[in-house]
């Protein structure tokens, strides 16, 4: 197990370089600079040229790297090219608004998806089940953007019960304001997730119900359903955890739409604006951290899933 | 006597501008309920600035909130483009025009609390025109010399320059503390009405009322300048009671807004041109021509029905600046004309490219592609990200029509430099302006400028798609929002809630 566990971490970590040198190089294929931008349309060739010289633009792009990559290890993930600021600082700050909102989004998602998913499945040839699972088809189908505003149009304009757009000004310190203003991005994310999840769940507890230990269970007197809740779902469960990995991805994807769409100053919406500011520093430090997380939740999913599975113990290295 | 004369008139004009400004429709009309003096008030912007250093990064979303609000020149600009005392209570100019003598004011200090001192504004105004990097730089160039004497402070010009006045009102002529240790791009200290309190990026930005303020202070204790890039989020915050005024309307949503009651639509005059760019150094527009058949081929008033607000305009001068004329004659609609002049030039049957910034609605290209394909053009849309315009377009002029709102002020220098993107080069225009910059009378400067546009549009150097309106939802509860040119510059001091 714990050899393992060190084969996967290295893995991890070859990971991430590779992820490093993808992330620099594909944003230097990018047209426009940062020195354009500030200089904008009035300016000079001169004091573009000044403006660059100042930032240290024209260094060669391998010297940027390494001098980049050096700086991560050292635990300095650089600075803005705009503002100075530390991306590490603006990455904290604005992770308190995108984990919390990824959390949320996550538990919306198995809640919607764990019971429904394993109902359409128990009740697949009854009319019960078909409409959950062309809800699900029909939802899972459904643009972000669009759900999210039929949200902000019925709970914000209309009830007026749930803000529209935006966090509190000072962030947490109000706990049940930063939290009202993350539900309707969360549900909107949740739902399109849940959506998805839920399919995977269904299939998942239809496999589990052809399973000869469910069919054995219940040929001892079990009802099916029983034998399912009692049998089955430990293997569902695990097959979900294996997805979680892939959920997260989503997630984040969907956290970089809605939190434009919700103006919510998160990871995601820094990264649209830093890329349209071609503040490549910060775009490069927010997408080697987004990616670092994503593999480091692979990384601890894959390790539950082999402490909990009996037969990849008893298989594995 | 003598001596005093100058100075009530400068007072009595100033005065006078003030109180006209103050019953022009310059600000919406004042609701029921008295401005709370506690309230805060939220503003929608759209464009939030990159980095706070007005000395150095260019951009409106800088002029806009920061010049009138946290910092301050000698002299100010009124909505209606009038030139105001701000940190001088008066000046004079000599019968030459070559000397500028102003009074600076006494008992100003900084947001910091430092005191504002006559080796403070020689400072600002030295730096900023020998700072060549710094932005708008070159327009002080015919200051030869800036000293002090007690309280009074005098320019002196190597030649007369109508627009001194004007161009200390903007960033050219912003005071700031000689020595000052603050992080521009992230801090401010400056002279005026309000402090900045916060600025989250990527969120807003939050100016407190300034206490210490030398002037009459701020109406609002706070004033929150929220940034919501998207229209129709932005339009769900204002229904939700989350915003009090929403900037850069989509005037064709006006009855949304207006259904429930608590907001009214104002509609004032803006600076903003829709400038259709030709790339006149080969191909196609080479030919003036192809350029004017383009021009009669555009149905401006389609333009301006489309968009829900502004007015048609056929020259590089928009009716707020000085030197305006209604040019509409020298390209009137008209598709047999241009199929006419696109057959004479041989071009009749030929396909282009737009290049334009993605952020701008796509109706502005869909109606291009529709009138030009009227009269035989292929338009072809090349929508990019900005930094890829500025590149490609500003930069490199690698485009053969290309579409940006340009929204500042009495820019027409542009249009006298053939390194700039228009590509546009023709010395006797660029005559006519340097003899406007050197006039000694505003109405003189005018009519020169009026003779320079007119030279540009009969060449077809462009075509102008429409003059942008600035379009504001105010909340009913608000007062003294500015409803002429809001994107160029928004001096909030008046703006007040009442909590009725």
């Amino acid at each position: 197990m714990i050899r393992y566990a060190l084969m996967r971490l290295a893995l991890l970590a070859a990971g991430l370089v590779v992820a490093s040198v993808i992330i620099f190089f594909t944003l230097r294929i990018l047209p426009g600079d940062v020195a354009q931008l500030i200089g904008g349309t009035n300016s000079t060739p001169e004091q573009i040229a000044a403006i660059r010289d100042r930032l240290n633009l024209d260094a060669p792009l391998a010297a940027q790297y390494l001098d980049w990559v050096g700086g991560v290890l050292r635990g300095d993930l650089g600075a803005s090219l705009l503002t100075g600021t530390p991306v590490a600082a603006e990455l904290a700050q604005k992770a308190q608004i995108t984990l919390p909102l990824g959390a949320l989004s996550l538990i919306i998602a198995l809640l919607f998806a764990g019971p429904l998913g394993v109902v359409s499945a128990l009740r697949r040839s009854r009319l019960g089940g078909t409409v959950i699972g062309v809800g699900a088809q029909t939802l899972a189908a459904v643009p972000v953007v669009w759900a999210g505003m039929m949200l902000v149009i019925v709970f914000a304009v209309w009830w007026g019960v749930l803000p529209a757009q935006g966090f509190p000004r000072d962030g947490w310190s109000d706990p049940g304001a930063a939290l009202r203003s993350l539900v309707l991005p969360a549900l909107t994310i949740g739902i399109v997730e849940g959506a998805m999840l839920l399919r995977f769940v269904r299939s998942a507890t239809l496999q589990a119900m052809g399973q000869d230990y469910v069919r054995t269970a219940a040929s001892q007197g079990l009802t099916r359903t029983r034998a399912l809740i009692r049998h089955g779902l430990p293997g569902v469960g695990l097959s979900v955890v294996t997805v979680l990995g892939l959920q997260v991805a989503g997630i984040i994807v969907g956290a970089v739409v809605i939190e434009q769409l919700f103006s919510l100053p998160g990871i995601g919406r820094m990264l649209v604006r830093d890329v349209s500011a071609r503040d490549l520093p910060m775009v490069q430090g927010e997408l080697l951290a987004l990616t670092a997380f994503v593999l480091l939740v692979g990384f601890v999913v894959d390790l539950v899933h082999r402490l909990i599975d009996p037969r990849q113990r008893e298989s594995g290295a | 006597m003598h001596r005093r004369t100058p100075l009530a008139l400068a007072a009595l004009v100033a005065a006078a501008v003030l109180s006209l400004s103050a019953c022009a429709p310059s600000t919406t009309p004042t609701p029921t309920g008295s401005p709370d003096a506690d309230s805060s008030v939220v503003v929608r912007l759209a464009l939030e600035p990159t980095n706070l250093d007005i000395r150095q990064t260019s951009g409106s979303a800088l002029d806009q909130i920061l010049i009138d609000n946290l910092y301050q020149g000698l002299v100010a600009r009124t909505p209606e483009q009038e030139i105001v005392p701000a940190l001088a209570s008066d000046w004079t100019v000599s019968d030459d025009r070559l000397t500028y003598t102003f009074t600076l004011r006494e008992g100003v200090t900084f947001h910091d609390g430092q005191p504002l001192t006559p080796e403070d504004v020689v400072f600002s105004l030295t730096q900023h025109r020998d700072n060549a990097g710094w932005v708008d730089a070159s327009t002080l160039a015919n200051v030869t010399g800036v000293t002090a004497d007690g309280q009074k402070i005098t320019l002196t010009l190597s030649e007369p320059d109508s627009q001194l006045l004007w161009n200390l009102s903007g960033r050219a002529g912003i005071i700031l503390k000689e020595g000052d240790g603050v992080d521009y791009q992230t801090a401010a200290n400056g002279t005026g009405p309000f402090t900045l309190e916060r600025w989250t990026r990527g969120d807003n930005i939050t100016f407190a009322r300034n206490p210490a303020y030398w002037g009459t202070p701020a109406k609002a204790a706070e004033v929150v300048f929220d940034y919501i890039p998207d229209n129709q989020a932005a339009l769900n915050a204002a229904l939700a009671g989350e915003v009090d005024v929403v900037t850069g309307f989509d005037a064709n949503l006006k009855t949304q807004i207006e259904a429930n009651g608590d907001f009214s639509l104002v509609v004032g005059d803006s600076t903003d041109k829709g400038t259709l760019a030709f790339n006149q150094t080969s191909g196609p527009l080479a030919d003036k021509r192809v350029r004017q058949a383009i021009r009669q081929a555009i149905d401006h008033d389609a333009f301006v029905e489309a968009l829900g607000a502004g007015k048609t305009m056929y020259g590089p001068i928009p009716s707020l600046d000085p030197g305006y004329e209604d040019l509409s004659e020298v390209a009137p609609y008209d598709p047999d004309a241009a199929k006419k002049l696109l057959a004479d030039a041989g071009a009749a049957d030929t396909t282009l490219t737009l290049t334009i910034p993605s952020f701008y609605p796509p109706t502005i290209s869909q109606l291009l592609v529709s009138d030009l394909n009227a009269v035989g053009i292929t338009l072809k849309v090349d929508s990019v990200d900005f930094p890829t315009w500025l590149t490609n377009v500003y930069t490199n002029h690698d485009y053969e029509l290309s579409f940006v709102l340009h929204t500042e002020a009495r820019d027409f220098i542009n249009w006298t430099n053939p390194e700039y993107y228009f590509t546009y080069d023709n010395p006797q225009v660029t005559q006519l302006y340097t003899q406007a910059r050197a006039a000694t009378t505003d109405e003189e400067a005018a009519k020169l400028l009026a003779q320079a546009a007119r030279i540009v549009s009969d060449d077809a150097a462009a075509d102008w798609l429409y003059n942008g309106a600035s379009v504001v939802a105010v909340g009913t509860n608000v007062s003294g929002f500015p409803s002429v040119n809001v994107n160029e510059r928004l001096n909030v001091t008046e703006l007040g809630k009442s909590n009725g």
